[in-house]
């Protein structure tokens, strides 16, 4: 009897289907920061000054990075790469923490941060291979009238406390209840992420995933060749990169 | 009609169809501010959780972005962009999303003040991170302030009283030339760092030099299928960075089209050369000869016959001189010469030298070659805007310099400043801040307590751009053209009273042509009349019968533009025929380096006083929080310079200590300096922080009348102390510095 | 007792001399010097007694950094933040918890010598498995402070917890610190106990010979152990079960510590040997811990001389040189397998760990963990001399402080993001670091003027067991089982 060895059949990822996705094309991003400036005025991130920003703790949910190939005068800029957090389907900072502080969202599929949970012991951070996490090393002050502008829909956290991208959930939320009231589903293009709206390149689309009819779909469609990082760790992440150029 | 008409009424006049809606409330001066109410009186169309959303218009820049601000309870909670306002189409860039910071600083004026010139405004002695310091108490009412105002208007002569504006907003611009034009006091003079940077003045001249006309062309980035920039840094701050953005993406989008190219000449990789597919890292000053170069290969590629523009420039000499090797010309001529959409763009530091017409001109010739004026993909004039007959650009360095000279012969009495900090923003070498002695009175209407409100006489504080009433004409960037509105968000803050309200009261206090000047009641009534004559006019966005109904839809919508396409197409029939000149640019000073100071995308001139644009990394370098020269390694190895050391840069203008980038992408023998830090004033974010790179800038300019401030040549000396800068990237990551070896 | 000191120093001299004398064997193994019962109690409760100025000024200092380094610092940190410590993205472990790895590595050797040593009748444990179970206690409430300033809310550390919650909330039973939480709980509270049964009798013993608060105090932990005959077989069932039952233990606890690493997506941390590579780590610092342990009490309490000879030390040398091998063979192993691996991230990450900046660390982790340790403990003179197994074990437990720092901080500032690569520089750790060690070492003298030191009634015993028989001319040790 032969024996059947289907290993090559196993693709990762291939059955995981999530809800809330995102597509990243890093050929149109110019990195110009207004996706980090509008996620840190929407989810109300503190700033922690020059010497802490420069020691690793700054508090961006979404950052840009870039590169360097080769060298003068053949140096080349790598594509601008928006790291945000990648919603993964099988996240790594889930199982991790000791207080179920991040835990999956079965009804958005997403990973989700709870500040009053959290008793901040940054394993999560340490395990999550897209340092996208963030942590509230100390109180960061917002000295009076700046209080005035946050966001009564976003927790405002302090110390201790881990946090990271959320995919704007409270706009999320917003959407459904809002689809709710009026009887009907959340149409496609209806809201999106803060750093998706503000993106003058318009290089983040954010969706549904599971709708083959959603813009997402259709750009990680037409481009067929998108890149999701780090994929062969099995993290089954819902942001997908296009490099393009 | 806001007597008559309820709120409620309104909003069902109005239609709130549309998913990105913005909710109009008030439409008439007596109910136009939205109070902070507590919850027990909270206005009628306020629901608790839900927010209320304005239109208005973007203060950050001129550029004139609509922007619809989420309010709560009175309190703006969020920047979005307009997605009706035909320029940014929905999106902002980072300043407009931080200029809630902006309103809600911790250091802003807080009322009218009189001031001893140099006196601090606030208190810097505690932590700038931590809590509340006072800043200077206002010390006057403004009764007594509009007093001033009036009596510094009717007790000088009219032609020793000038004004020195902004580049927004344009509905003050308007009222003060009103007042000008008709009282004979000095038209006012406008003035930006970023037009300054843009060298706006060179585009427009070489513009009317080729083509016979001025205005700002527009180049249809979104449409070209090969774009050459020679310097001009339209991603980041140049003209209209998110309409041209959009035009970028559009060049890159792949689905619908092949991935249109882009190629930036210049000799330090800008975050808009980080895109481009090539980097043409050049000699400083060569550009026109190479742009000369690029279009006489062109031609011949092309088979036409070489034109007159072309016919002096030896394409093997431009290579010698730029750096760029002759095949590469080649290759990119060829590039330029075989796609079907060419366009090649002239702006920034390129024009910001002494032959920066001559290399405007070259560049625009090189669009004449490939003949795309007023094709997809091509250069247009932009679109004036509704209530513009005229381009009217803002005063060049020259100018700017002859205004000075005035100031400095005594010729002018009484200076009022307004949206601009020509002691920050003016290099030294131009004699601002010694020239302002002569003045015996000088009025600061500054939001926040700038250099310049700190040697103002008074400071009369107006309204931050989000509590204000205004316009602003969008000089380019759009199709059509556009007047973007703008609306109070929020209550005013503090005691801070719009300019436009102090100067017509004033004027009315001063009476006679005064009074006659500006017969208005107040700033509203101002703006009705202004936007009137677009009651009538065809092809607009939305029509209304009269102007209360007007202006509540232009407070809904976010201003008025026209639905069809207001770019007008250069006549090129001559530019070809010209001679055009390749001679190199000749820089200032003397020294081994050329000195490209640039503008910070995320600071720009005036974004250092919000903690978050001082937290955003710089696209480039990531640096936060502070500047920082931009060196190349090689250079730095030879000067045994690491990054952090501090060096001092010295010109024929001044002396900085600025710490090292080594950056891999500049010429090794070229540096440069953001600008946006180095406020000795202006908020406890902003001050203290970096240095400001025109320091360094001489008095020179091109013959355009803009200033030359790439044309210098610099000194570098190693002082032996470090400054460690704050960066996002890893060091070690990026350029394997610390790993032992190299990665 | 003043002439057997000098004995003693001079037992290897005469031991030369004479190989097979019955004096030889005396002077040199405890188990063939036995001393009456009532004199030997008398030594111990004189040990406990005798307290110089120095002990008060030693304790005074300490007592002074643990003020500082231990409770104002913690609060300072608790009040501010973790922003006064050095921890960064990607390094968000830091010094805090290279400590608690590091003590609860320490914390092993008591169960080693005392669990371990006693299920296999190794004779020589006797006089100082006290010593060392004590380290274990006290080493773990070390980790345990480092794990707990660690958090960033240590305010809600009984979340941890499971305990019972309206909201139905429980510890999230996958993590591996949750395991971690309940493994050391497990042993701190076994260790522990063990640490109490043996001490019974003991303290039966100070009881009796002890009066004022001291006999209060005797009397409740004693129990009322008065040393019958059935007392003593429950004691010893007891001790037994423990003693098998905390060996497992004992070897969960640090592979557990290690699964924190291993079973993180790391490269460098995601090893397969991390349990037992931890575990002959833990038992590497540990030893050198309670070789230091001893040569500290021998030389500074009184009597102690008498108790611990160079025949222990001798035999802890030996340990640690076996031990000190094993540690290598898993490092080499560990090292191999990832550097064959290939892994582009491990490559950096073990090329970064020995030419980075801190790669000085890497080597003299090797030198103090291998070099020392098998240039030093081959020779018998050299191991059974105190001040120099002193120095070893001490350069030993450096270096493996330093194997830790490496695997936490080091290895934390060289992930998959090269962007967010970053070095690690530790703020109020060294102070909070500081603050442990004293407090630990605060304990432990506290300790010593409390409880008997020495487990008399096992040194009794085994005296007893052992006999010194002339077969002909020559004399052979005999033991007899006891238990």
């Amino acid at each position: 009897m032969a024996i059947e060895l289907k290993v090559s059949e196993v693709k990762m990822g291939e059955a995981y289907v999530g809800k809330w996705g995102m597509v990243i094309d890093q050929d149109m991003c110019t990195g110009c920061q207004a996706c980090v400036a509008a996620c840190a005025m929407e989810n109300n991130l503190s700033f922690v000054g020059e010497t802490d920003s420069g020691y690793g703790r700054s508090m961006h949910w979404i950052r840009i990075e870039r590169f360097w190939e080769g060298s003068y005068p053949e140096v080349k800029m790598t594509p601008n790469q928006p790291m945000l957090c990648q919603q993964c389907g099988a996240a790594t900072c889930e199982p991790v923490c000791p207080a179920f502080a991040t835990v999956h969202s079965q009804a958005e599929q997403l990973n989700l941060q709870v500040y009053n949970r959290c008793v901040g012991t940054r394993y999560c951070a340490n395990n999550c291979p897209y340092q996208v996490r963030s942590f509230n090393w100390r109180d960061y002050k917002r000295p009076e009238p700046l209080p005035n502008q946050l966001n009564p829909d976003v927790t405002v956290r302090r110390r201790g406390v881990m946090e990271k991208c959320t995919f704007c959930i409270q706009r999320i939320h917003k959407a459904q209840d809002k689809a709710k009231s009026e009887g009907r589903e959340v149409v496609d293009g209806e809201f999106t992420t803060a750093c998706a709206q503000a993106c003058p390149a318009s290089a983040i689309t954010f969706g549904r995933v599971d709708n083959p009819d959603s813009l997402v779909s259709q750009l990680a469609r037409v481009h067929g060749h998108g890149v999701k990082h780090l994929e062969e760790l099995g993290t089954l992440p819902n942001v997908t990169y296009f490099k393009g150029g | 009609m806001s007597d008559k008409l309820s709120r409620r009424d309104f909003l069902k006049l109005a239609g709130v169809g549309a998913v990105t809606t913005a909710i109009l409330t008030g439409c008439g001066p007596a109910s136009r501010l939205v109070k902070r109410e507590p919850y027990l009186q909270m206005p009628e169309y306020t629901y608790n959780g839900l927010s209320t959303y304005y239109a208005t218009t973007c203060r950050e820049c001129a550029a004139g972005c609509g922007l619809i601000i989420r309010t709560s309870q009175g309190r703006a909670l969020k920047t979005e962009g307009n997605a009706n306002n035909p320029l940014n189409l929905g999106k902002t860039c980072a300043r407009g999303q931080a200029t809630l910071q902006g309103l809600y600083n911790p250091n802003r004026v807080r009322g009218p003040i009189k001031h001893t010139r140099g006196e601090r405004l606030y208190d810097t002695a505690t932590d700038p991170f931590n809590d509340d310091f006072a800043d200077a108490k206002s010390n006057m009412d403004w009764a007594a302030a509009t007093q001033t105002v009036a009596d510094a208007l009717k007790n000088n002569k009219p032609e020793e009283i000038a004004f020195l504006m902004g580049m927004a907003p344009d509905h003050l611009f308007d009222l003060v030339t009103d007042l000008a034009n008709a009282t004979g006091i000095q038209s006012p003079v406008r003035f930006g760092a970023l037009s300054m940077f843009e060298s706006r003045a060179t585009l427009s001249k070489a513009s009317e030099n080729l083509f016979g006309q001025t205005g700002l062309p527009l180049f249809d980035v979104g449409g070209a299928q090969v774009v050459f920039s020679f310097g001009a840094n339209f991603l980041e701050t140049w003209l209209s960075p998110v309409s041209y953005t959009r035009g970028f993406s559009a060049l890159r989008e792949a689905q619908t089209k092949q991935r249109g190219k882009f190629v930036q000449f210049e000799s330090r990789m800008s975050s808009t050369a980080g895109k481009a597919d090539e980097w043409m890292p050049l000699r400083p000053g060569t550009e026109a000869m190479v742009a000369l170069a690029i279009g006489r290969l062109v031609s011949e590629i092309r088979g036409i016959p070489v034109p007159r523009a072309f016919s002096d420039i030896d394409p093997l000499d431009a290579a010698s001189k730029s750096g760029i090797k002759l095949e590469m010309l080649n290759h990119l001529a060829e590039m330029f010469a075989n796609s079907t959409g060419a366009l090649a763009i002239p702006g920034g530091a390129a024009l910001g030298q002494s032959n920066g017409l001559a290399v405007a001109e070259a560049v625009l010739a090189l669009n004449a070659v490939v003949n795309n004026f007023g094709k997809p993909g091509g250069v247009f004039f932009s679109a004036l805007a509704p209530n513009q007959t005229e381009y009217q650009g803002p005063a060049s360095a020259k100018e700017v310099g002859e205004f000075v000279q005035k100031m400095i012969d005594g010729k002018i009495k009484v200076l009022f400043v307004h949206g601009v900090n020509p002691f920050f923003e003016l290099p030294i070498s131009l004699q601002f801040g010694g020239a302002t002695k002569n003045i015996p009175q000088i009025i600061s209407f500054a939001t926040f307590p700038d250099e310049t409100a700190l040697e103002a006489d008074y400071i009369f504080p107006d309204h931050h751009g989000l509590e204000s009433w205004g316009y602003q004409r969008v000089a380019t960037g759009s199709v059509g053209s556009v007047l973007s509105g703008a609306q109070p968000v929020v209550s005013p803050f503090y005691d801070t009273r719009a300019t436009a309200d102090v100067l017509i009261a004033a004027a009315q206090l001063a009476g006679g042509k005064f009074a006659a000047a500006l017969p208005f009641k107040d700033e509203v009534e101002f703006l009705h009349s202004k936007v009137t004559p677009l009651i009538n006019e065809a092809d607009g966005f939305f029509s209304a019968p009269d102007v209360n109904t007007f202006m509540a839809y232009f407070q809904q919508f976010g201003g008025w533009w026209k639905t069809t396409d207001g770019r007008s197409i250069p006549n090129s029939a001559d530019v070809l025929n010209r001679s055009l000149s390749s001679a190199e640019a000749e820089f200032a000073g003397e020294g081994e380096f050329f000195f490209v100071p640039f503008v910070s995308p995320t600071l720009a001139e005036a974004g250092a006083n919000k903690p978050w644009l001082q937290e955003l990394p710089d696209p480039t370098t990531t640096v936060m929080w502070n500047t920082w020269v931009e060196m190349n390694p090689v250079t730095a190895e030879e000067l045994g310079l690491e990054d952090d050391d501090l060096v001092s840069i010295t010109s024929e203008a001044g002396v900085l200590e600025v710490p090292v980038y080594r950056y891999p992408a500049i010429r090794p023998d070229t540096i440069a300096i953001p600008f946006g830090q180095g406020h000795t004033a202006y908020g406890r974010y902003a001050e203290k922080r970096g240095v400001n790179p025109t320091d360094l800038i001489g008095q020179n300019f091109n013959e355009a009348g803009d200033l030359a401030f790439a044309g210098m040549k610099v000194k570098i000396k190693k002082i032996g102390k470090k400054k460690p800068l704050s960066r996002l990237e890893s060091i070690m990551g990026v350029y394997g510095v610390g790993l032992g070896e190299e990665k | 007792m003043a002439g057997y000191n000098k004995k003693a120093e001079t037992a290897h001299v005469k031991a030369e001399h004479n190989q097979h004398d019955e004096e030889h064997f005396r002077e040199k193994h405890l188990m063939l010097d036995p001393l009456p019962r009532g004199q030997m109690n008398d030594m111990v409760m004189e040990s406990m007694y005798t307290t110089s100025w120095k002990f008060w000024v030693v304790f005074a200092i300490l007592s002074v950094i643990v003020a500082w380094g231990l409770f104002y610092s913690w609060g300072r940190m608790i009040l501010e933040g973790l922003g006064i410590a050095g921890v960064n993205r990607p390094a968000y472990w830091g010094i805090f918890l290279v400590n608690t790895v590091f003590w609860i590595g320490i914390s092993h050797a008591g169960t080693f010598i005392s669990a371990i040593l006693r299920v296999f009748k190794a004779e020589f444990r006797r006089p100082f498995t006290r010593a060392a179970e004590l380290m274990t206690t006290f080493g773990l409430v070390q980790a345990g402070f480092s794990i707990f300033m660690h958090m960033g809310r240590v305010w809600v550390f009984y979340w941890l917890m499971p305990y019972p919650n309206e909201r139905m909330l429980w510890p999230n039973l996958h993590s591996p610190l949750t395991w971690d939480l309940l493994a050391i709980t497990t042993y701190l509270l076994s260790s522990t106990m063990y640490l109490f049964l043996p001490l019974i009798p003991d303290l039966a013993m100070a009881r009796d010979r002890s009066t004022g608060w001291r006999k209060n105090f005797y009397k409740i932990l004693a129990l009322g152990f008065r040393g019958t005959e059935g007392e003593w077989s429950h004691l010893r069932n007891a001790m037994s079960i423990f003693a098998f039952a905390i060996i497992p233990v004992m070897f969960s606890v640090h592979t557990i510590v290690s699964w924190d690493f291993a079973a993180a997506t790391r490269p460098g941390w995601n090893s397969s040997i991390f349990g037992p590579y931890f575990v002959v780590g833990a038992l590497h610092s540990g030893m050198g811990a309670v070789i230091m342990v001893l040569a500290v009490v021998r030389g500074t309490m009184k009597n102690m001389k008498y108790f611990i000879r160079p025949e222990h030390f001798d035999a802890i040398g030996k340990l640690m040189l076996i031990i000190s091998m094993t540690w290598a063979y898993f490092f080499f192993n560990d090292y191999m397998v990832q550097w064959y691996g290939g892994d582009k991230w491990t490559h950096m990450l073990l090329h970064f760990h020995e030419s980075g900046p801190m790669g000085w660390m890497w080597f003299a982790m090797l030198i103090f963990n291998i070099a020392i340790p098998w240039a030093v403990l081959w020779n018998q003179k050299w191991r059974s001399t105190p001040w120099i197994v002193f120095i070893v074990g001490l350069l030993i437990n450096v270096g493996m402080w330093f194997e830790r720092y490496i695997i936490i901080p080091i290895s934390l500032s060289i992930n998959r993001m090269p962007f967010t690569w970053r070095l690690y520089h530790p703020g109020v750790e060294i102070p909070l670091g500081i603050g442990t060690l004293a407090f630990f070492i605060l304990l432990y003298m506290a300790a010593s003027r409390l409880i008997p030191l020495i487990p008399v009634w096992e040194v009794e015993e085994g005296q007893m067991a052992h006999e010194l028989k002339k077969f002909g001319r020559e004399t052979v040790v005999t033991v007899s089982e006891l238990e």
